[in-house]
């Protein structure tokens, strides 16, 4: 079983909410709507994993952290995001992570 | 035995026989310097100087006893004396014997001498506290993981360690928060600052819906660094004072002095930096400095 971490996301939230309409349409059931997040988790886990090869560094002054359940909760404040190609700032990141290499999966 | 009451040897003082005579020392003058457990300077505690130091003062002693006895009738000769010599020279005298005084002061009343170590003026530096380490009981239990999901920067990794990991930005600190409702407050630099910083943690529990009190706050280790300004032959001291000194250069490249009274251990370094850890309370930290001060004096490097 992957993270269900990324069902936050923009993709991961567009995904629910289309579900979320077909349901109200009763094109589809809950329990399809179900199985199909849980392909998305392991579809968005295994494609990070092994298509995603570039690199981004970024920097910022640490507000808050939060380590529980093994998983690393950051919020940052005056982040610049840098690729080779571009810079981001951004005035306040959160961010969530999940162990790398697990041996257990949620 | 009327050698008991009478000492001949109070004949040039005309104070009655075993009244305390007032202005005197009254510390017997047969103790050495320290008694070994707080460090003194390496000339007073060479074991055989004070030795040294002993013997004359008993054969003084003994010169002024055998003076005094030559006018005693008919006693059978050496025994009493050294009875005599012996009482006189034990440990608990009540004034000093003898007509010449082992300690030229003048007879002022009250003028009370330290003996422990020779007048010697402060060292001027003071130890900087760096960490305090206390310890609270907030008094109910606690469940930690709601404290970690819903304090900020709290750690909880049950696995490695059973306890909350929480930390503030002012007084800068770290605490341990454990179920029992125990907590340890560890990086202030200042006594009153881990108070504080603890009550600030206690608040953090507090809001978070825990019934938390503030009990048997107690500071269990203070931490102090200073720099006496001169290089150290570590060598030397660990062979003068190798009951207090451990040093293993190739382990530790300080030397590591536990010193007894205070119960203090310091880390004694070549450049001259000296750690003190150990105390419960600042005087200690002081105290261990004034008395290591000297010693390291003796041993500064001259080259």
């Amino acid at each position: 079983m992957a993270y269900q971490l990324y069902r936050n996301t923009t993709l991961g939230n567009s995904l629910q909410e289309s579900l979320d309409e077909l349901i109200q349409t009763q094109q589809i059931t809950p329990q399809l709507a179900l199985q199909v997040l849980l392909q998305f988790d392991k579809a968005i886990n295994t494609a990070l994993a092994n298509r995603v090869r570039n690199r981004v560094n970024f920097r910022g002054s640490l507000n808050t952290y939060r380590f529980c359940d093994n998983v690393w909760t950051f919020v940052l404040n005056d982040v610049e995001f840098r690729e080779v190609t571009e810079l981001v700032k951004v005035d306040k990141v959160k961010i969530v992570a999940c162990d790398g290499k697990s041996r257990n999966y949620k | 035995m009327d050698q008991n009451n009478s000492i001949p040897a109070f004949q040039g003082l005309a104070s009655p026989q075993g009244a305390m005579t007032p202005g005197m020392p009254i510390f017997s003058p047969m103790m050495p310097y320290g008694s070994g457990l707080t460090p003194q300077p390496v000339q007073n505690t060479n074991s055989l100087s004070i030795l040294e130091e002993q013997q004359r003062q008993q054969q003084q002693q003994q010169q002024q006893a055998q003076q005094a006895n030559t006018g005693l009738p008919g006693t059978s000769g050496q025994t009493p004396q050294l009875y005599h010599s012996q009482t006189v020279a034990g440990p608990t005298t009540t004034a000093l014997p003898g007509n010449t005084p082992l300690y030229n002061t003048p007879l002022t009343p009250m003028t009370p001498i330290t003996p422990a170590t020779p007048a010697s003026e402060s060292s001027g530096i003071v130890p900087q506290l760096q960490n305090i380490v206390s310890t609270v009981n907030l008094g109910c239990k606690l469940d930690l993981k709601t404290i970690a999901l819903r304090a900020r920067n709290a750690e909880y990794n049950p696995k490695r360690f059973a306890a909350v990991i929480m930390r503030i930005r002012e007084p800068r600190t770290t605490a341990l928060i454990f179920s029992s409702g125990k907590m340890v407050c560890t990086g202030a630099k200042s006594e009153e600052q881990s108070r504080l910083a603890a009550r600030k943690y206690a608040r953090v529990v507090q809001k978070l819906g825990f019934p938390a009190k503030f009990l048997d706050f107690k500071i269990q280790n203070m931490v102090g660094s200073c720099d006496v300004k001169f290089p150290i032959r570590l060598e030397g001291l660990v062979l003068t004072h190798q009951q207090f000194s451990s040093y293993e250069p190739e382990l530790f490249p300080g030397l590591i002095y536990r010193m007894i009274k205070p119960r203090i251990v310091l880390l004694i370094f070549v450049s001259g930096k000296v750690v003190l850890t150990g105390a419960k309370v600042r005087a200690e930290i002081y105290e261990a400095f004034e008395n290591i001060y000297p010693i390291l004096k003796g041993f500064r490097k001259t080259t």
